[in-house]
């Protein structure tokens, strides 16, 4: 009788691993992200220069190369660029007046892109880094009609400008410079070309050599250095050599900001001018916004900023005779500010972002043409906090004498991309968690606060949890008014909608768990799983000075509080809800990097070999062999309840897992012979429980490795040879006590069970499935008890993907070579075949597209079938997951109408035959008697 | 393993002198029309030996060039958001002659099969290859649940099964009524003739059933019919 009912159970578990057309968009939530962009790779553009409809173009400072409709903030296309070996972090993104295409710069690539669609156009690698790039806007009847030609300034060992055909990216002519000096900028004026470098001086200052180019014939028309005298000391104190104007310029000051001279470029005389001290802080920073276009109005503005107030300055130029004139000047106005600019035609409007307003004015005069108020930008910020624009990019139209609409796209100091459309927050879009390095679930202090009152009660004595008992509920009836009131709404929905998205404010299932992610911009941000849109609180944590870095890890060992430690050291802890934080501040220490942390167990890397330290005394030491390096250890993890200690097989008899929690999986490479080594060690005694060697390995490729209950999972990337086929593979195992059934080998005399003094070795079973692509992370799902059968998450980075292979598909005990037995189809187990492909079915993400996931996190909700999966890297994905079917909630699979409809349907056959068979019966009566 | 050292020595070594790989997608309907639809994250990677991998992006002319490829043998996969690419093999090798250019060779391969188990041909080109990959299949990413379906519910056997049963409960009723008086006495007389009616069928047999009897043991008669009864049923 057994027998049928566990085929018939995994029959009905087969359909319910794939994701269901009516939970996708729905249950799962994804945010497309760029990250953080860069001032001067943002802009608006328009993608077809026939059409009225712009889109916003950047490069970020994660190198997504991105476009964003204006409208609703969502991405059109994305492609993410790889900023190639050097370090050397400057991006360019540059669009052509009334041009269908992008030109991007990174590393040593210059691509371009079709603006629409985001599809590469031509790319083209320079010989050294890239310095900048640029487009010839001007015409010289050479140029392929339809396409502007770029133009590049690459340094390395020999300092390149090229000038690279717009429409089939051929290289049109090029230029070495001469020298020593680092090239630094390109810039063009209608007839000029010109390359600006660095000259480094004996006493250590820099000078500007300028060297001007025939744009044409790529020749050199002129050369001089600027005399800057012994005040520029570093590139740093360069503001900006502005592109593609009129007349283009330079600008720097001095290290003390108190002198700002501009020199335009083609020229010699260079203008002098003070900088104005407005109280008593000093000039921290000046930056110079001008327009990008030849044929607009040589203007340009000159933004001041100090610790606390910023102001503006705006800038003509006298085409004429080359003289710099100061115009106007924008009031000091106190915290940061954001300039923009921004043309129509041939005018020049900078558009002003305060904290708290919004302003226009025209480059010609300083009446203001439109002036919005901002009560708040709509972001979530820390206590206390003061939310800051950064940066801005505006898009402005204007009649007559007043802008009639403007789109501003700004950055906020909480890493907050937000439109404002006439003062108005239209979208925003949370771009720093692109910066993900960390991440927690925690559960809400509300729902924690109950458990805690709970635990009181279990610890005194009984009078005493008595009155505290009577307490609560007394506290608890203040609550009724507002429960009664909300009965209607809550019966109505519970009859319309489904119990899985009880989004009523209270969490029986466990799906609005608080998730923190740590950034790396030192922040903390938390959302709710169940409401992701939404960021509940967003504060700086970490005080990070500009480069610095910090590596901190969330946990979350207590319901209601999030604890924070970076590095070594001591960690600082938060309530989950409200954020406030409990503990001292957080300090930040540099400190060799830990692996990671299972139970008390600590892993230090000391030199090459592993040092494992148990309750702060060093137990054991992992070296590796000559030659070899550890990529990588997972210990099982801490929180990983099994329900089973065995696997029942076909015929009632039982496999004994070999369970041990101190168990972990360590990866190590040889280089020399690309030989791959993995080790499931006993992490108490140190002892190696299961070693396997695989040549051939690709040790650039990712190779990833998960270790959870009794089994493990790795996979890499294989060279052909002569008994195995190029590509990429997925190993299980799995370790038990024997391999006899109802048999617990050694283990099976003994009461008690040390590490330290095992001499039992579990018998492991491994199969390894050839995959279509390279997995760069595994993760496993987690349910409350471990009664859920498991699904193994794995990231695919070729496909943008996340699967969720379910545990049965890849179970090593697959017959190999025969068919299964009854016994075995019973247990759901399948011929093993040596190719595992991924079903789209199993695509946690579907038809989403989650772009550079470094990692994903689970966390069993509070129903044992549920298990809550958030991934993290660029994207943030998130969903839910019932590896084994929703058996213990109702979902969206639960047709509350159709079950409605039938018990009325019964009800009404009842009543209409109720007589008909009493009549029947009646008459029976009569005939017989 | 030499074999593999000596790969890596020659990617090294000869990546000046490279060639040149183009593969296109071409419309194939019913599957993909028009392949400029594929979605700007449609690439193409190249694995060659441990260290060499080359990764090109989609073009506006839905093809992927790899202009720079070292000697060595390559496994080509296409990914895609919507469709799934069989995977290829493709050898930039030495060429025969002597010359300075490359021979690139490209074959279709199979998964879990040993690096020279070849499928057909793509085609062979000296310094430069063009191939056209089509797409095998469209990804379906959704389950579709089993949901009420009347038309189904309908054509299952038990509720065919219920329906015949209720059309004879409230039919029969009006057949015997419309029926000829001669007809309704034959059907009377046949009812009589069967065994499940009359005082003697085991219908009534079953009817009169006299439990009390039956376990005093008494009446061997009747323990007889309702065990026939029983059998029949």
């Amino acid at each position: 009788m057994l027998l049928p009912l566990v085929a018939a159970a995994t029959l009905l578990l087969a359909p319910a691993l794939a994701v269901f057309s009516d939970e996708a968009w729905t249950v799962d939530y994804h945010f497309a992200l760029l990250g953080a962009p860069k001032e001067e790779t943002s802009f608006f553009h328009r993608p077809n220069p026939s059409s009225k409809a712009s889109l916003i173009y950047t490069l970020s400072e994660e190198h997504a190369l991105g476009a964003v409709n204006p409208r609703d903030g969502s991405v059109v296309w994305r492609q993410l660029l790889s900023p190639g070996r050097d370090a050397h972090n400057a991006s360019f993104l540059r669009a052509g007046e009334g041009e269908d295409v992008v030109i991007s710069g990174i590393g040593s690539e210059v691509a371009a892109w079709s603006a629409a669609d985001g599809k590469l156009v031509w790319n083209l690698n320079t010989e050294g880094p890239l310095e900048d790039v640029e487009i010839v806007e001007l015409s010289d009847g050479k140029e392929t009609a339809g396409a502007k030609d770029a133009m590049t300034l690459s340094s390395g060992s020999h300092p390149t400008v090229q000038r690279i055909d717009g429409a089939s990216g051929a290289v049109k002519w090029q230029y070495r410079i001469d020298g020593s000096d680092a090239p630094y900028q390109l810039s063009a004026s209608s007839t000029q070309v010109f390359a600006i470098l660095l000259h480094k001086t004996i006493l250590g200052y820099v000078k500007l050599r300028v060297v001007a180019l025939d744009p044409v014939t790529g020749r050199k028309t002129d050369e001089y250095t600027l005399s800057s005298e012994n005040e520029l000391a570093t590139a740093e104190n360069i503001i900006s050599v502005g592109a593609n104007s009129a007349s283009p310029i330079i600008a720097w000051t001095d290290a003390a900001h108190t002198t700002l001279k501009v020199n335009v470029v083609g020229t010699k005389t260079i203008s002098s001018f003070n900088i104005e001290r407005h109280d008593d802080s000093a000039v921290e920073r000046v930056r110079l916004h001008a327009p990008y276009h030849v044929n607009s109005l040589s203007h340009f503005l000159v933004h001041y900023e100090t610790a606390t107030s910023h102001w503006a300055e705006v800038y003509d130029i006298d085409l004429k005779n080359s003289k710099v004139d100061k115009a106007y000047s924008l009031p000091r106005v106190a915290g940061k500010g954001a300039f923009s600019t921004s043309t129509s035609d041939a005018n020049v409007y900078f558009t002003r972002v305060t904290r708290d307003e919004l302003s226009t004015v025209s480059s010609a005069s300083h009446g203001v043409l439109g002036r919005w108020s901002l009560s708040s930008f709509g972001v979530a910020s820390g206590i206390g906090e003061q939310v800051e624009p950064l940066h801005a990019v505006s898009e402005v139209s204007v009649k007559g004498d007043a802008v009639s609409a403007i789109r501003t796209t700004v950055l906020l100091s909480t890493g907050d991309w937000v439109l404002l459309r006439d003062g108005k927050g239209v979208w925003n879009r949370p771009e720093m968690l692109a910066g993900t390095v960390a991440v927690t679930f925690a559960i809400p202090a509300n729902a924690a606060a109950l458990v805690q009152q709970l635990e009181v009660e279990a610890h005194s004595n009984p009078v005493a949890a008595y009155i505290h008992r009577v307490r609560r509920h007394i506290a608890d009836l203040q609550k009724l008014p507002s429960l009664l009131v909300s009965m209607p709404q809550r019966i109505v929905k519970g009859f319309l909608g489904t119990s899985a998205d009880d989004l009523t404010g209270s969490d029986t299932f466990g799906f609005r768990q608080i998730i923190a992610c740590a950034t790396r911009s030192g922040r903390l941000v938390a959302l709710d799983a169940g409401h992701p849109d939404r960021t509940l609180r967003n504060m700086e944590v970490a005080d990070l000075k500009p480069g610095q870095s910090w590596r901190p890890s969330l946990s979350s060992s207590k319901d209601g509080v999030i604890q924070l430690s970076s590095m070594a050291g001591a960690g600082v802890d938060y309530n989950a809800t409200d954020g406030q934080q409990l503990a001292e501040s957080l300090p930040i220490l540099p400190d060799e990097p830990d692996l990671a942390t299972s139970n008390t167990v600590q892993y230090t890397m000391r030199g090459n070999s592993l040092e494992a330290t148990y309750e702060y005394n060093p137990s054991w030491t992992f070296t590796p062999m000559h030659g070899e390096r550890i990529l990588g250890l997972v210990p099982r993890p801490v929180n990983d309840p099994v329900a089973s200690i065995g696997k029942v097989l076909g015929d009632r008899r039982v496999l004994y897992k070999y369970l041990d929690s101190n168990v972990a999986l360590l990866v190590t490479a040889h280089d020399e012979s690309s030989k791959a080594s993995f080790y499931v060690l006993n992490t108490a005694s140190g002892a190696v429980i299961y070693s396997n060697v695989h040549a051939g390995v690709d040790l650039t490729a990712p190779i990833s490795s998960i270790m959870s209950e009794n089994w493990f999972a790795y996979s890499f990337t294989n060279e052909a040879s002569d008994d195995a086929s190029k590509g990429h593979q997925l190993v299980i195992g799995e370790l038990f006590e024997s391999l006899i059934p109802d048999d617990r080998g050694a283990m099976g005399a003994k009461s008690n069970y040390s590490s330290m003094q095992t001499d039992t070795e579990p018998f492991t079973l491994t199969q390894t499935y050839q995959i279509p692509e390279a997995i760069s992370k595994l993760a496993v799902t987690r349910t409350r008890q471990g009664i859920t059968s498991r699904q193994l998450l794995a990231v695919l980075p070729g496909s943008n993907a996340i699967v969720g292979i379910p545990y049965g598909i890849v179970d090593p005990r697959r017959p190999t070579n025969r068919d299964p037995t009854k016994d075995e189809q019973a247990e759901g187990l399948m011929r093993y075949t040596p190719v595992l492909e991924f079903d789209p079915k199993w695509y946690l993400n579907h038809q989403r597209e989650v772009v550079g996931i470094k990692d994903v996190v689970t966390s069993p909700a509070l129903i044992e079938s549920t298990s809550l999966v958030f991934a993290y890297g660029l994207d943030i994905f998130g969903t839910r997951l019932s590896p084994s079917f929703s058996f213990d909630i109702l979902g969206k699979d639960f047709n509350k109408f159709q079950m409605l409809a039938t018990v009325a349907a019964l009800a009404v056959a009842t009543f209409v035959v109720a007589p008909l068979v009493m009549r029947k019966q009646v008459d029976q009566r009569w005939r017989f008697l | 393993m030499l074999l593999l050292k000596s790969l890596a020595v020659i990617a090294l070594t000869s990546a000046a002198s490279a060639a040149r790989l183009t593969v296109s997608i071409p419309s194939s309907p019913p599957l993909l029309p028009n392949p400029a639809s594929l979605g700007p994250s449609t690439h193409a990677i190249l694995i060659g030996p441990p260290g060499v991998r080359y990764e090109a992006p989609i073009r506006r002319d839905s093809t992927f060039a790899f202009p720079d490829l070292a000697e060595a043998s390559y496994l080509l996969t296409v990914q895609s958001r919507d469709y799934f690419f069989p995977p290829l093999r493709v050898d930039v090798t030495k060429a025969a002659d002597g010359t300075q250019q490359e021979t690139v060779q490209a074959w279709q391969t199979f998964r879990g099969n040993e690096w020279s188990n070849k499928g057909p041909f793509y085609g062979s080109g000296n310094g430069e290859l063009k191939i056209q990959v089509q797409p095998s299949s469209q990804k379906d990413f959704y389950q579709d649940r089993g949901g009420f379906n009347l038309i189904g519910f309908v054509k299952s056997p038990m509720i065919l099964m219920a329906l015949v049963s209720v059309a004879f409960i409230f039919g029969m009723p009006y057949i015997m009524d419309n029926m000829d008086p001669e007809m309704k006495e034959e059907f009377d007389e046949m009812q009589k003739k069967g065994p499940l009616s009359g005082s003697g069928g085991a219908a009534a047999q079953l009817q009169n059933f006299d439990m009390a009897s039956w376990l005093a043991g008494k009446g061997s008669g009747t323990e007889k019919g309702a065990g026939d009864g029983g059998k029949k049923r």
